[in-house]
């Protein structure tokens, strides 16, 4: 009786999953964001209770949940503290996290590599030295530093886009081979600028090329915060041709994926969330390695959550890393890069091993 | 064949004052870094790889012995006619050895660990100079001075250098100390911490650095821990061979009692990098900054 019912039920059923299951993934994604976003400002709140100074933590709490319009007995400097030096950091740690996780988890899907990263692929550090070049170059104007790191963003990813495609097509060792390629040659690019640069400025260089979320102006602040939240929407919004895609580039074409609409779309996205971050803060290694990777061992490999949740867990992740990098010598501070690093590293020798 | 020939004539043109180890009489001393080093007695050529090193050079009368120097060592003025060997982070091997020194002066400061191996290799005597605070660059320049036998020349300058030096003591013993930060670089943040002799000098200038009980010479430093602290004074090493980076205050320290009373002051990064005898110059900018009271006579 209930399998003759249940078989009979069984079309009806198929022809309706397509709509009913995109309402249920829907409902899902924003049911897990939801909490990961309530997650986000938690950790927000916390690390900005922690710093080298230590501030009275009720009042600063006070003063941060009323949005630093009542001091709650908290001193000037302290109040300048909290809101000019910390929190504009930790904002930005949490753009620059968001952004880099996903690009990271894009790539993955796009070129079909669990290993396609901004750093490893070399277009970090090809927005690294569009920076550098603006730096050096056209100091004077203060947009240069975001528009040159985009540019070199993007022809970083093209390029190693072109060197990986091969008669077989990409293969994920081609790829990473293309990335390393890429990757040397832009580094000593690097070498070069800093070469032509005053020996004081060498050091903070160096500093800032591992990723150092220490120095930075409202208006970069304001532009990472925007293009975090805008290119997070975008790519989003392309999720289910990412699904697609990830069947093969054929098979999603045959699907109705206009395979390389979104794929201009998503390098010109990914270089843009790529080429903020490191205009503000340098290259910040493995976040969009290690978010994604997490996101979907906990959350399955479905795009339509995959790519907002590892936006806001990008965020957390570089938020907390970036209160170790201020916190564990202070006064002194590390490159946030370094902490990201220390985890990462070896979390991707694992993802190696495993595959 | 050809190749030889040519070295055998180029070898023959050099000049024949050039001696090797066992023709020169040698001693052993020991450098500032500890390191047990044999010199000739009488060093007539050497190199120096450091700015502060080619001012004592010349400030001891031996610049004439000195046959390179780094890209940055532009003072004094006949500096610059001694050929360049590189800049301070990447000087040329080679060219090095081809000027056939018998000592090369090096400064820790200059982190060049992994080179004086190599210069040590080639049988070229390395001394690392080392200082941590004003006596310490008195230190250097006697050392270098015996290892030169500018003794004498020496001791002249040191009268003189001392004597400036209590001068400024003196005018400042009874001043309250200002508390003050020196900022290296605005974004990211630097400043310095014990090991650097800025600290050592600005104690003198009558004024306390902010960060001198920090780790290390020249760490990177907290925003927030830098207004915390609440500096009167805010130095600002700028305009010197480096040209005007570092010419702002970091937006940080914007809000600091520094800014607000107008007590931001630039000084010549030449007198305040280079532990040489300039530091003395930089010692008495930093007291007039300090201090401007008991200097306006």
């Amino acid at each position: 009786m209930t399998i003759a019912g249940s078989t009979e039920v069984a079309p009806k059923h198929r022809a309706l999953r397509g709509i009913d299951g995109a309402r249920a993934t829907f409902k899902k994604t924003l049911f897990v964001c939801a909490i990961l976003f309530a997650a986000l400002v938690v950790v927000i709140i916390l690390m900005s209770l922690l710093g080298s100074e230590k501030l009275p933590a009720q009042a600063s709490l006070c003063a941060l949940l009323t949005f630093g319009k009542s001091s709650c007995g908290l001193t000037g400097d302290q109040d300048a503290i909290l809101f000019d030096i910390r929190l504009p950091r930790i904002l930005l740690g949490a753009a620059v996290g968001g952004s880099l996780a996903v690009a990271g988890a894009s790539y993955q899907s796009l070129l079909r590599n669990p290993l396609a990263e901004p750093y490893l692929l070399g277009i970090s550090n090809g927005a690294a030295v569009g920076t550098m070049i603006a730096l050096v170059f056209m100091g004077a104007h203060e947009w240069s530093r975001p528009l040159m790191a985009f540019s070199g963003a993007l022809i970083a990813t093209l390029v190693v886009y072109r060197l990986a495609q091969g008669r077989t097509g990409a293969t994920p060792e081609r790829l990473i081979l293309a990335g390393v390629i890429v990757t040397t040659f832009l580094s000593s690019a690097i070498v070069f600028v800093t070469t032509l640069m005053d020996a004081t400025r060498i050091r903070s260089f160096t500093f800032w090329l591992l990723g150092d979320l220490s120095g930075t102006t409202a208006k970069l602040l304001w532009l990472a915060l925007f293009i975090a939240i805008a290119g997070t929407i975008v790519l989003a919004a392309h999720a289910r041709s990412l699904n697609l895609l990830m069947l093969g580039e054929r098979d999603a074409f045959d699907l109705g994926v206009e395979v390389s609409r979104v794929r201009l779309v998503v390098f010109i996205v990914a270089s843009l969330l790529v080429g903020s971050s490191v205009a503000s803060s340098g290259s910040v290694g493995y976040v969009g390695l290690v978010v994604p990777h997490l996101v979907r061992l906990s959350l399955g490999s479905d795009n339509r959550i995959t790519v907002p949740a590892a936006a806001i867990c990008g965020a957390i992740f570089v938020v907390v890393a970036d209160t170790l990098a201020r916190t564990i010598i202070a006064p002194r501070e590390l490159p946030v890069g370094a902490i990201t690093a220390l985890i990462g590293a070896p979390l991707f020798v694992y993802l190696l091993r495993r595959r | 064949m050809l190749c030889l020939g040519l070295l055998l004539a180029f070898s023959c043109s050099k000049p024949n004052n050039y001696k090797t180890d066992n023709q020169v009489s040698v001693h052993q001393t020991i450098d500032e870094a500890g390191r047990t080093i044999t010199v000739p007695d009488t060093v007539t050529r050497f190199i120096s790889l450091a700015p502060s090193l080619t001012e004592i050079v010349f400030a001891i009368g031996a610049g004439e012995g000195l046959v390179g120097r780094t890209s940055y060592c532009t003072y004094p003025a006949e500096a610059q006619k001694v050929e360049a060997v590189g800049d301070t982070l990447k000087p040329s091997i080679e060219r090095i050895i081809a000027l056939r020194p018998q000592i090369v002066f090096v400064s820790t400061a200059s982190q060049l660990e992994a080179f004086t191996n190599e210069l040590e290799a080639h049988h070229i005597a390395v001394y690392v100079t080392d200082s941590h605070d004003l006596e310490g660059v008195f230190h250097s320049i006697e050392r270098i001075a015996d290892v030169l036998g500018k003794r004498a020349q020496a001791d002249e300058l040191l009268k003189q250098l001392r004597g400036r030096v209590s001068s400024v003591a003196e005018k400042v013993k009874s001043q309250p100390p200002v508390r003050v930060f020196y900022q290296v670089s605005d974004e990211p943040l630097y400043t310095i911490g014990r090991e650097a002799f800025i600290t050592d000098l600005i104690k003198r200038a009558g004024g306390i650095s902010v960060t001198a009980d920090v780790p290390g010479a020249w760490p990177k430093y907290s925003a927030e821990s830098a207004l915390a602290a609440k500096p009167d004074a805010i130095i600002l090493p700028t305009g010197g061979s480096m040209g005007d980076a570092n010419s702002n205050v970091a937006s940080a320290l914007k809000r600091s009692p520094a800014v607000a009373n107008g007590r931001v002051y630039k000084i010549n990064d030449d007198h305040l990098s280079r532990p040489g005898p300039r530091a003395v110059d930089g010692l008495e900018d930093l007291a007039r900054a300090l201090h401007p009271e008991v200097f306006t006579k």
